[in-house]
């Protein structure tokens, strides 16, 4: 099969959530020695892109795409070493914090987040549920961090959004690094009153959102 | 009843709408959107799901005297408080497949979980409504802390209360619940129908 074929390939078994296929055609391209950078951009890629297009469009719906994301991230771990080997890194979209923050048990919305995240192409640290507010600071700094997600589920815990804002403003940090807010209580106006940079009312969105602010 | 009485229910027939996951899962209420990969996914989680659960309830039914007297109480004859879990086993299930990168199924399991914990309080709720009624008093619906005037940190008047430990409970110190799939609330019993919003069908 030729190369856009394989690529098509590629990309419909990640639009149609079919993680042994998406395993099976990257594990062929590394042993096939395929230009890696090639099979993410060409192959891959494409397909969590169609996919974000088709919940878009209505006609995909949170699992479907949860699945895509799956592929895409099976996909990845079998050629992000071949990579690294090579000396290559693969682009990244942006490297992101994120966390449910400090009082907050909750996590599996922010677990969604960042697969959704790290399947359109950004780069994780999770720091998980239950986060120290300047855990997100000293990290973010840490890694050079270009944005930091924050969830809360509780109006209790919302106020921590805020602080961070104030904590990266005081250490002028803010405008460098990216805050994106979420979580059920969470709105827009919420967000533009403390100043966040973005807003994502689901896993989805957020995508879209962060890339806005690319 | 004795108001010093801490009652523990353990034996719950969980019952969970495939609709109710469905409307989860982000599918709304048309059932002719759901593809066939996660209708199975949803139906060999439900097959597991008995394995995973440790429903658990206690509550205790005070005179409205013996109350900390919340706002929440008033017009009260009685008030039972209740914390209700399915316990930890789901999460944790849920917790490793999502590690594993199988974060559809994780994502599943925790809302058959969520499902189940209100099921659990469900079950209960009606139980101790039942007991209003052989006292021969009105039930409120429950309510938990963290809504209306009922403050979160109300959670730890609750804890003091009930022995939580028992059903595997605790609070944090952010009066969150662990395990997360708990529920806790509050029934008032009146001595007046018009003085509850429940319906009585």
């Amino acid at each position: 099969m030729n190369k856009t074929g394989l690529f098509e390939k590629m990309k419909m078994a990640v639009i149609e959530g079919d993680k042994h296929e998406a395993e099976s055609l990257a594990q062929n391209a590394v042993e096939s020695k395929m230009e890696m950078i090639e099979v993410i951009e060409k192959g891959f890629t494409p397909g969590i892109q169609k996919a974000g297009d088709l919940w878009e469009s209505g006609e995909y719906f949170l699992p479907e795409l949860i699945s895509s994301a799956e592929c895409m991230t099976s996909a990845m771990k079998i050629l992000q070493p071949e990579l690294i080997k090579a000396g290559v890194s693969a682009k990244t979209l942006g490297k992101v914090i994120i966390g449910t923050i400090e009082g907050d048990i909750h996590d599996i919305g922010k677990n969604l987040v960042a697969s959704m995240l790290a399947a359109n192409g950004f780069e994780i640290t999770d720091l998980g549920a239950d986060v120290k507010l300047e855990k997100f600071i000293s990290k973010a700094q840490e890694i050079n961090a270009d944005y930091i997600c924050l969830s809360s589920l509780l109006t209790t815990t919302m106020i921590g959004q805020k602080k961070i804002i104030t904590m990266l403003k005081d250490k002028k940090l803010f405008g460098h690094i990216k805050v994106m807010v979420g979580g059920a209580p969470v709105n827009s106006q919420w967000a533009h009153d403390i100043g966040a940079d973005g807003y994502a009312e689901n896993a989805i969105t957020a995508v879209t959102a962060a890339k806005k602010l690319l | 009843m004795n108001s010093d009485k801490i009652h523990k229910l353990e034996k719950f027939n969980i019952n969970i709408e495939d609709r109710r996951i469905f409307i989860r899962l982000g599918y709304g209420s048309s059932s002719g959107n759901i593809n066939d990969q996660a209708k199975e996914m949803v139906f060999k989680a439900k097959n597991k799901l008995s394995s995973l659960l440790q429903p658990n309830a206690v509550f205790k039914i005070l005179d409205y005297e013996a109350t900390n007297k919340h706002p929440i109480f008033k017009d009260a004859k009685k008030v039972a408080l209740c914390i209700c879990t399915i316990g930890i086993g789901l999460e944790e299930a849920s917790s490793k497949l999502i590690e594993k990168n199988k974060i559809l199924d994780g994502f599943i399991l925790d809302t058959l979980g969520s499902e189940a914990a209100e099921d659990v309080a469900r079950q209960t709720d009606k139980y101790i409504a039942e007991k209003a009624k052989e006292m021969g008093l009105w039930p409120s619906k429950r309510f938990s802390p963290g809504y209306s005037i009922w403050d979160i940190q109300e959670q730890a008047y609750l804890f003091k209360i009930l022995p939580a430990e028992d059903i595997g409970v605790r609070l944090t110190d952010s009066f969150m619940m662990v395990p997360r799939k708990s529920v806790s609330f509050r029934i008032n019993f009146y001595d007046d129908k018009n003085k509850t919003s429940r319906s009585f069908s």
